[in-house]
């Protein structure tokens, strides 16, 4: 038997230094900023950083240059936590929705409503026929590979969340709605219509373009999946017309869902090979593999026993707290899943999802722990096979 | 014919601002305080210049329609971020940590800000806040709610009821005793927002102990509306999802065959917290209702 080994992964985004946010607002940057790219540089090992230190010391600065070196930290950040599939915590985008909107013809800005919290987001509205107005993940892709030591996974937000964290305009009637003239099914199918043009004509030729470039594996985040329990048959064709004849690894990101609303629609979804999924928001603090300590892993059996094998993806950081989980609680969430799958293969881990709402500090630790957690399930299964080979 | 818009209303574009830093540990609670001073004004004279008859907060500080009743209770605690329905919204599900949790005190007027003229204030529905705890509706009434309707000086305390439209079996007999704890005070309205009321209204919605009920009209069908209906309805005519701006020519007419189905008393209002389209949008929104209402009650004349 060979050696088990979990790959580890980020999911998205990282938090933006106060440095490229301040430089993007066009605000000046203050000591403490100077000094948070001076420690930080330090730190994890960027190469150089003293050139960004300089250059925060100058009046006028390149927001585009500001953010590549966001970019470079974030890379060596991860590295440096010991993550082997990284991104650059997306920091050369505005979000994820903003950034695939304002990149795309057919959509109108509505203004910023509530996510949760503090937390926020801008919505737009479709407005009529959508088309790519030219692929906006290719720089990034092309930077990335040239300053990244380990290996890439490019997130893209998918057809269906953009569609349904958007208005529509263009598909849905103006009026005669009111008084329930307008129903349930002619909804689904407007969003159908919104999210398979999104598919076809935004992401298909974005996902075409960075697979042109070298891309090998490409995350479609579809964190509103389940946002509507009559609607996944949508996400799915969508995920299918997305990536469907493309020679790549595709994979998706789901949160903060209730999962059993997936189960049976993604029986359908044999191109998606791995599910990066968030679980440590469900779950306790607890120490321990059983399914008592393990309440928000209960679920995985779904992923495990559908019909096309994918890997799962296990979210073991939850990160809407700053609690740091210990190795040890991130060890017992992998022994947990790696026992319910009964092949350890089929487990990768991540955090719950991107960790933009954490500091650096706090997202650093997290995946530090989360690595060393994952090193400790590969110690003692390694030990276990050992001692099986033995005997 | 009356008008009004309760629930959750959205921040402004500089309140959003100004609560991202604060996060980011960029501005101060004062600063944010002040601000959400300046936001509530300019609501307040959207209401008033869209004629509205009952003023409301907007309940800006609220992070989400349980948040400060659970925190002011004993007994209650936040549970895990969960999707609010079918939105791309969160909040932090109650959970209760005893079996009678009870209001520690009154919310305070960070949370029921005081208004010159008359006002409803909004609170979750007994259905709402107990869902999901353990703990039956009639207990969270009697421990939590009826202590804070108590404390309230308001013409109308509305019960925004999300999640009691959706529930495969529904009982109302478990809310009925819930609202007749919560009788004896201001009047209520109970408020189901963004769902299909039809088999709600089929059970005896309309034959609760409430003054009011509030029906989302863009997932209800009119003629679901009993011939017999005789309550104030709150008819929800503004889609608080919706980008799409209301035609009050639209409204009014959906008013008139109301009207015609025997439905006397009828208050013009959104299907659910206006906080799901941005300030700016709800501003139109808000402005469209009070047109609708003119229209209606001319065309009423």
């Amino acid at each position: 038997m060979s050696e088990v080994k979990f790959l580890t992964h980020e999911v998205g985004s990282l938090a933006k230094p106060p440095w490229l946010v301040k430089t993007t607002a066009g605000k000046p940057v203050d000591e403490s900023d100077i000094e948070h790219a001076r420690s930080w540089g330090e730190k994890v090992g960027v190469g150089g950083y003293e050139e960004l230190v300089e250059s925060l010391q100058q009046d006028e600065r390149d927001p585009e240059e500001i953010a590549r070196w966001a970019s470079r930290y974030c890379v060596r950040l991860q590295e440096s936590a010991g993550v082997d599939v990284i991104w650059d915590g997306e920091q050369q985008r505005s979000e994820m929705y903003a950034w695939a909107i304002a990149h795309s013809n057919g959509f109108e800005p509505r203004g910023t409503v509530r996510s949760f919290d503090n937390k926020y987001y801008s919505k737009s509205a479709a407005t009529g026929p959508v088309s790519l107005a030219e692929p906006y993940h290719n720089e990034e892709f092309s930077f990335l590979k040239s300053v990244a030591e380990h290996d890439l996974k490019i997130p893209i937000t998918g057809a269906y969340t953009l569609a349904v964290w958007s208005y529509d305009e263009h598909h849905l009637p103006k009026e005669g709605r009111l008084g329930g003239g307008l129903s349930r099914k002619d909804e689904v199918e407007a969003r159908r219509e919104l999210t398979l043009d999104i598919a076809r004509n935004l992401i298909r030729p974005n996902l075409e373009a960075l697979i042109d470039l070298g891309a090998t594996w490409i995350q479609i985040d579809e964190p509103g999946a389940s946002t509507e329990e009559d609607e996944l048959d949508v996400f799915v064709e969508s995920f299918n017309v997305s990536v469907e004849g493309l020679d790549c690894m595709f994979s998706t990101h789901l949160c903060f869902s209730d999962y059993d609303l997936f189960f049976p629609a993604i029986e359908g979804m044999s191109g998606c090979r791995q599910y990066c999924v968030g679980f440590a928001n469900y779950d306790t603090r607890e120490l321990g593999t059983g399914g008592a300590e393990r309440p928000g892993y209960e679920v995985i059996s779904k992923w495990r026993d559908l019909p096309y094998d994918p890997i799962l993806g296990l979210g073991v950081l939850d990160i809407h707290t700053d609690f740091i989980e210990p190795p040890e609680l991130v060890r017992d969430r992998i022994l947990y899943a790696a026992e319910v799958f009964g092949d350890p293969a089929r487990i990768q881990v991540c955090p719950d999802c991107g960790l933009r709402t954490r500091s650096w500090e706090v997202a650093y630790e997290k995946l530090r722990n989360m690595v060393e957690g994952t090193r400790l399930v590969e110690e003692a299964l390694n030990r276990v096979h050992a001692g099986a080979r033995r005997n | 014919m009356q008008a009004f818009a309760p629930g959750i209303y959205p921040r402004s574009e500089e309140l959003i601002q100004a609560t991202r830093d604060l996060d980011r540990g960029r501005t101060t609670p004062e600063a944010v305080d002040e601000q959400v001073e300046r936001d509530l004004a300019e609501l307040v004279s959207v209401e008033q210049a869209a004629g509205l008859d009952l003023l409301a907060d907007g309940m800006l500080r609220w992070q989400d329609v349980f948040r400060p009743l659970v925190e002011a209770a004993e007994g209650l605690e936040t549970g895990a971020l969960t999707r609010f329905l079918d939105t791309n919204t969160f909040y932090r599900a109650p959970s209760a940590t005893t079996a009678t949790p009870t209001l520690a005190k009154p919310l305070a007027a960070r949370y029921v800000a005081p208004l010159t003229g008359p006002r409803l204030v909004t609170l979750p529905s007994p259905f709402a806040l107990s869902h999901g705890t353990g703990v039956g509706p009639r207990m969270i009434a009697e421990g939590v709610l009826k202590p804070q309707l108590d404390a309230l000086d308001a013409e109308l305390v509305v019960l925004e009821e999300p999640f009691l439209a959706r529930e495969d079996e529904a009982d109302l007999s478990k809310l009925e005793e819930a609202l007749k704890a919560l009788s004896g005070g201001p009047k209520l309205a109970l408020w189901l927002t963004f769902g299909n009321a039809q088999r709600l209204l089929e059970q005896g919605l309309a034959d609760l102990p409430v003054h009011a009920i509030g029906i989302d009209f863009y997932a209800t069908h009119l003629t679901d509306i009993p011939q017999d209906f005789d309550k104030l309805l709150l008819a929800g005519v503004l889609d608080a999802r919706s980008s799409v701006l209301e035609e009050p020519r639209e409204i009014a007419a959906f008013v008139e065959t109301l009207r015609r189905r025997g439905v006397e008393e009828i208050a013009l209002v959104p299907n659910g917290d206006l906080q799901y389209v941005s300030e700016q949008v709800a501003r139109e929104k808000l402005g469209r209702l009070g047109k609708a209402k003119t229209a209606t009650t001319e065309a009423a004349a």
